[in-house]
């Protein structure tokens, strides 16, 4: 039987996930692009007796090399050859989108246009002419609204008609400069074989696209040198830059095409505007933002906490009633109270948190209320090298640094989401915070507890700026589209929820159930104690605390908020001040807080960003934290005699 | 260059206008139309006369030489020139004429043609340069045209790829004068723009 492959492509914000989701339903496979940290969405379905695949490629707004995104849907298309690529287009933004379609169209595979949000482009005067527009493009167009199913098994059908056809439709031609650019550069390129269409390395080389430069270059520096007189040419007789020139005459196509194919009636000013005359208020925008920070936050804490002591209670009876027919032995012990104890950990303290983070953050999304959230945090935010959209990580990570961590993806530049988990692992999060609430604001004050959490917010601003700096790569500040208003379906923001949460278990589970294994076989082969003493020049020397405590150090590398009932075995007093000075106190909450992040974020790392920058980061918050600690040790020593 | 004071070249250029205008010049309206006592103008045009820029005899006709007549003529295209220039940049009209009357004495003959040049160029194009603005300075509701993005090959290919190539119209929608995003709305999208990034687009303001 045949077997299809159609590749979904379009700008972000064009209801190309909720496409995805009805045509594949719960079919779904979401993993990462080979050796890539891109997420690669693939699902399936029957269609009149023939299998499809569907790949849903990342929403981006070029085929240029300006985003990982963009390099991997281009040479999926190119080098992948997916029977058919269906290019959704947002109704209501036909110019935009065009200018990605016909990057579409020039990398030369059958394409179905499908026009999506037709009612809400309708509501807002804008009618497209269908006809029209199959015509210009030479591509079948189909109108669909993808949120409620209409259209879609036209699409389906249309898609497969394509794939029968042989090759796809021409290219349009841009003006005589670059035609004649193209087809003198076109000559030396057609020889070689680049995996790519002739014509569409030409344009890439007249636009300057580093990675075709470079892939070029290295085969035949010399059309590199003709491209480049190309350039000059069409430069000389444009009065711009060539690669300017491509953009703008491509920018000009979409823009005769759209206009031929629309009918606009004046409509009244758009509901999306009305609404963000309140919502991006200088004052009132403010307000609302802090209600609805305020709110999600309080929810999901106060939903992850009812539910993460009644899971905890739930499944540590279980385990218990596992227990007699066990029996007991080392061997039991480690599987019990190491991988059991793991995974239960990871059910019950991340899951009630990550469950409605991820329908919020989905419901947030969908709404279009995030970015408007990234719109006004932005000026804030740029203190700290970050633009916006990194507000959302940054309050998440107060909960839990992992799907804090996980959420840095908003972000469309490597620099600024690598620059943002870094930050985002330097926050306290709620484990943290019982440390710091159980000691330090207990036993020292609550004044000395607020001190650590503005000590916080300096060193995260300083160590910001300084990997800002520091990080390769130009800094890319806030150009993001401001999408309509629109409401969230249930169906749509449980399905996001879901794909975000089971590639999370996945990915923590496996690593939380082997880090507990590694610490019980620790404590059982009796290891604890030595390895305490090898690292008391540190614990002791350095940081001025007994020797046991290294214990709940190396704990609280899987829990934090463990790391304090530790500390009270470890000492034999529940009341700290007992055991422990001031100075002592703070000194462990400092390390706590600023030391390196637990197992499960050490994996959300390694997920976005290789085991390399996972290490990196912990080892240096290890390092760091050591440091801070002993200084603060001797510095708070001058406040406490 | 011959180094002559700013004032010589004050007389020189009033002598050309009245001679443009067919008007005989007597000291007396001299002394209207530069603000200076009759008694000043007297002495400055035996001055002149010494130097041999002008011909003049007490209570006789005033006469300008060849080489008189060559420096007033410079200085006063060099005023119409500035003139142009100080309209270009946006000053306004009742200063144009005050300034360039300093300005005209201060710029050597090859600045002049550089000059010259550029208010071509920029009068071609029909534009003022209060017109062109960075788009982190407009206002809500203001609309302008994209000239130019300055910056990284990335961010600029980004902005172009977001709909921003030269010659675009764009609306602002949304921007406050100190702090966060600019709103503009192009190509029937809204984009919000860092202020980092759209401190670097230049625009021409459609009024």
């Amino acid at each position: 039987m045949r077997r299809l492959r159609i590749a979904l492509a379009g700008n972000a914000n064009v209801g190309k996930s909720v496409l995805f989701n009805s045509l594949t339903g719960l079919q779904q496979h979401i993993g990462n692009w080979s050796g890539k940290t891109v997420e690669k969405a693939e699902g399936g379905l029957f269609f009149k007796g023939t299998e499809i695949d569907i790949i849903d490629l990342p929403g981006i707004y070029s085929l240029s090399a300006f985003s990982l995104e963009e390099l991997i849907s281009r040479d999926y298309i190119a080098k992948e050859k997916p029977d058919v690529v269906v290019n959704v287009v947002d109704a209501s933004v036909l110019e935009r989108n065009l200018y990605f379609t016909l990057q579409l169209i020039e990398l030369g595979r059958p394409i179905v246009i499908a026009i999506n949000m037709v009612d809400i482009a309708r509501a807002r005067g804008v009618e497209i002419n269908v006809e029209k527009l199959a015509e210009a493009l030479n591509v079948p167009v189909v109108p669909i609204i993808a949120i409620e199913g209409k259209g879609i098994t036209t699409l389906m059908e249309k898609a497969m008609a394509a794939s029968r056809q042989k090759g796809n439709a021409p290219s349009l031609p841009y003006g005589k400069n670059i035609e004649n650019a193209i087809r003198e550069i076109s000559k030396d390129v057609e020889g070689q074989d680049f995996g790519y269409p002739p014509r569409w390395v030409a344009l890439k080389l007249l636009e300057e696209d580093e990675n075709i430069t470079e892939m070029v270059g290295e085969r035949n520096p010399k059309i590199i040198e003709k491209a480049r007189k190309e350039l000059q040419k069409i430069g000389k007789s444009c009065g711009q830059p060539g690669s300017v020139v491509v953009s703008s005459e491509r920018y000009a196509m979409a823009e005769r095409i759209a206009r031929a194919s629309m009918n606009i009636k004046k409509a009244g000013m758009p509901f999306s505007q009305k609404l963000d005359s309140f919502l991006l208020h200088r004052i009132f925008g403010y307000v609302f933002l802090a209600i609805v920070a305020a709110s999600v936050f309080l929810s999901i804490f106060s939903f992850g906490d009812f539910a993460s002591s009644h899971l905890l209670g739930f499944l540590s009876s279980l385990k218990a009633g596992m227990l007699p027919y066990s029996g007991e032995g080392p061997l039991q012990e480690l599987l019990l109270d190491g991988v059991m104890e793991g995974i239960i950990a990871g059910i019950s303290i991340a899951l009630p948190y990550l469950v409605p983070f991820y329908i919020f953050l989905a419901i947030l999304e969908d709404s279009g209320y995030l970015a408007r959230m990234a719109f006004l945090m932005d000026g804030i935010m740029h203190r700290i090298g970050l633009h916006g959209k990194a507000f959302i990580p940054m309050i998440l990570a107060y909960g839990c640094n992992v799907p804090a961590c996980l959420s840095c993806r908003i972000l469309e530049t490597q620099k600024d989401r690598l620059l943002a988990s870094f930050v985002v692992t330097l926050v306290p999060c709620a484990a943290v915070t019982v440390v710091i609430m159980g000691l330090v604001a207990t036993y020292v004050g609550l004044e000395w507890a607020l001190a650590l959490y503005l000590l916080n917010l300096l060193v995260i601003l300083v160590l910001g700026r300084i990997a800002f700096k520091a990080l390769p790569g130009e800094p890319v500040g806030l150009i993001m589209e401001m999408p309509a208003y629109k409401m969230p379906m249930l169906k749509n923001v449980l399905m996001e929820a879901w794909k975000e949460l089971r590639s999370f278990v996945f990915m923590a589970f496996p690593i939380i159930a082997v880090s507990t294994f590694l610490i019980k076989l620790a404590e059982v082969l009796g290891w604890l104690g030595p390895i305490s003493d090898v690292i008391s020049p540190i614990t002791v020397g350095w940081l001025n605390l007994p020797t046991v405590v290294g214990i709940a150090l190396i704990f609280g590398i899987l829990r934090k908020e463990l790391a304090l009932i530790m500390l009270a075995s470890l000492l034999g007093a529940e009341a700290f001040n007992t055991v422990l000075t001031p100075v002592q106190m703070m000194t462990f909450a400092i390390v706590m807080m600023f030391y390196v992040p637990c197992a499960a974020t050490i994996a959300a790392l390694k997920k976005e960003h290789g085991w390399k920058t996972a290490l990196g980061i912990s080892v240096f918050e290890i390092v760091f934290a050591i440091f801070l600690g002993g200084l603060a040790a001797r510095l708070l020593g001058l406040f406490f005699v | 260059m011959q180094k002559r004071s700013p004032e010589t070249e004050e007389y020189l250029e009033m002598l050309v206008r009245y001679a443009r205008d067919g008007r005989q010049p007597k000291v007396k309206d001299l002394a209207k139309d530069l603000g200076i006592s009759p008694a000043s103008i007297s002495e400055m045009l035996g001055k002149l006369s010494a130097k041999g820029y002008v011909r003049y005899e007490p209570y006789g006709e005033i006469r300008l030489t060849e080489k008189g007549e060559k420096v007033g003529r410079s200085v006063l295209r060099k005023h119409h020139l500035i003139e142009r220039f100080l309209t270009l940049a946006g000053i306004r009209k009742e200063r144009i004429h005050k300034e360039a009357c300093i300005l005209e004495h201060a710029i050597s003959d090859d600045v002049e043609h550089g000059f010259r040049k550029a208010v071509r160029v920029l009068e071609k194009r029909g534009m003022q340069t209060k017109d062109i603005m960075r788009l982190v300075d407009l206002t809500k509701g203001e609309e302008a045209e994209i000239l130019l993005l300055e910056g990284g090959g990335n961010v600029r290919r980004r902005l172009m790829d977001m709909g921003l190539t030269p010659g675009t119209k764009i609306n602002v929608t949304r921007s406050s004068a100190r702090m966060g995003p600019v709103e503009i709305s192009v190509r029937s999208s809204t984009l919000a723009i860092g202020r980092g990034i759209a401190e670097k687009i230049f625009v021409k303001v459609r009024r």
